[in-house]
């Protein structure tokens, strides 16, 4: 005997058609863009800084068409640095909440510790990883993945504690293995949190692995950067720096994208 | 296959706090025991230990002729909660099969049981698809899936209104009819309770000890008229008296 109706269906608006649609992403991508250059050009009227400070932008633009092949070379190898290092944050970060959420006391133990190196100046870090390891993948990695593990790690932490009471009282009356709880209602519910702390580590990844390469490398966008403003050339640094946001954008877009697609709510 | 519930001497204290005083309770295998009484009183403690969620602190609960752990460990004990532990994640169908493949016993055919339950062609939604009735059929229909010999139920109809608690109420009453099972059932509702049970067990408040058994001996399921029953009316008020009476002292 059917007790009560369905909920009525939800009325949803068409989607509209390809040439509104299209002209509204236009639309979305111009008008930030247009901002941007009204602030540059702007910037260059009112400040009268010299070309090698605060370059046109025309300029820029000519620097990454006649340096696109040099750029994307140390692109690759500011991308290679932000992958592995973002690749063990992630394991860390995840790796250490999995642990305390399995044995609690590991949390006294480890995160104080955990604590103490977040708060580390990571100039201080680089130096000392410098020391260690030279101008290596090595030390540039560590210091992403250093940097990038603490966000993961408390998300992490706060999404497995996010787990509905109910379905936890379920699995235990269903006598569910501590795998069948984690895998099935535990991660689940910690997916929204891992994937706020990996567009934070994704995005933050590029940044911290060109400040690396900064300080200590001879390959990579930070070098690019450091070179370039030995240099004078603003120019270039402008035109890196371009890039780099750009990248840290579609990364950022990314994963905010596949969280959408993950998230359960 | 319903089972007997044997409820021993329980007490539960929380720290120096006494939430239960020395319950006894015998439970005949199919028959329907409602837990009634006012907020705090230990109905959902007692719930909690006959479930082996919670360890009482003195007392024993029998399930045939296990300990709660083991009648857990075997799968005999079915919960369903206030709020539905349906995952929202999943399509109401797979929510079913999820509970036999936890439990790694197909008891009923999920399909089946959902058409039984009013839901054809809503297997496929998930749980913010579904109306706040539909949703806690699907988390009965989850909990007794695996064919659990005693379902324990703590205030399952209570985020419902009145009428559609009613309906659902009945609806549940007949399917019982259909799938014979030991029910302990919590509630602050003292009509739904004499709708539905054999036995109403009476908690006094805070620190809870049962004031009286009350028995509704009108066969099940019963027939919506019931409510207008003299007997139905009686024994309400009863109950009522019973606990305006302690509240009151």
């Amino acid at each position: 005997m059917p007790v009560d109706a369905a909920l009525p269906a939800q009325g949803r608006p068409a989607p509209p058609r390809l040439l509104p649609r299209l002209a509204r992403g236009a639309v979305r991508v111009a008008t930030p863009v247009c901002s941007v250059m009204a602030l540059w050009y702007l910037a260059i009227w009112f400040s009268g800084l010299p070309a090698f400070v605060i370059p046109r932008p025309e300029r820029v633009v000519e620097v990454l068409w006649v340096d696109h092949a040099f750029i994307l070379e140390h692109l690759w190898a500011t991308l290679e640095v932000a992958t592995i290092g973002f690749f063990w944050a992630n394991v860390a970060g995840i790796g250490l909440a999995v642990l305390f959420d399995i044995l609690p006391p590991t949390r006294h133990m480890l995160m104080p510790a955990a604590i103490t190196l977040r708060n580390v100046p990571y100039i201080a870090l680089i130096s000392v990883l410098m020391l260690a390891f030279g101008d290596t993948i090595l030390s540039k990695t560590t210091i992403v993945a250093l940097a990038g593990f603490f966000p993961v790690l408390v998300n992490t932490l706060a999404g497995l504690r996010a787990a509905d009471e109910v379905q936890l009282d379920r699995m235990r009356i269903l006598n569910a293995s501590w795998w069948q709880t984690f895998s099935r209602v535990r991660l689940p519910y910690a997916i929204p949190s891992i994937v706020a702390a990996q567009e934070i580590t994704g995005s933050g990844s590029i940044i911290v692995a060109i400040a690396a390469e900064w300080m200590i490398s001879s390959t990579g966008l930070g070098y690019v950067i450091n070179n370039a403003m030995q240099n004078y050339r603003g120019d270039r640094v402008y035109a890196v720096a371009l890039v780099a946001t750009v990248l840290s954008f579609l990364i950022y877009s990314f994963v905010h994208w596949l969280g959408r697609r993950l998230d359960w709510r | 296959m319903a089972a007997p519930v044997s409820i021993r001497g329980v007490s539960r204290k929380f720290g120096e706090t006494s939430a239960l005083r020395a319950v006894d309770l015998e439970v005949a295998a199919g028959e329907f025991v409602a837990l009634v009484g006012p907020s705090g009183c230990g109905k959902t403690t007692l719930l909690r230990i006959v479930a082996d969620l919670l360890a009482p602190s003195s007392g024993e609960v029998r399930i045939g002729s296990d300990s709660a752990a083991a009648a857990r460990r075997k799968r005999l004990l079915g919960l369903v909660s206030q709020r539905p532990a349906v995952l929202p994640w999943k399509r109401a169908i797979d929510d079913v099969r999820f509970t036999q493949r936890i439990a790694g016993r197909v008891g009923f055919d999920p399909a089946k049981v959902l058409r039984e339950f009013g839901l054809e062609g809503h297997e496929a939604k998930r749980a913010r698809q579904l109306s706040g009735g539909m949703l806690q059929r699907v988390n009965i229909a989850s909990a007794i899936a695996y064919d659990p010999s005693v379902l324990l139920m703590d205030e399952p109809f209570a985020a419902l209104d009145e009428m559609k608690r009613e309906e659902i109420g009945e609806w549940f009453d007949h399917e019982l009819a259909q799938r014979p099972k030991t029910v302990l059932f919590v509630t602050h509702h003292i009509d739904e309770a004499v709708m539905l049970a054999d036995r109403l067990l009476v908690f006094s408040p805070a620190p809870g000890r049962v004031l009286e058994i009350v028995a509704v001996e009108v066969p099940r399921p019963r027939d919506p008229s019931f409510r207008q029953d003299r007997r139905f009316v009686s024994i309400a008020a009863h109950v009522r008296g019973l606990l305006m009476h302690k509240e009151a002292a």
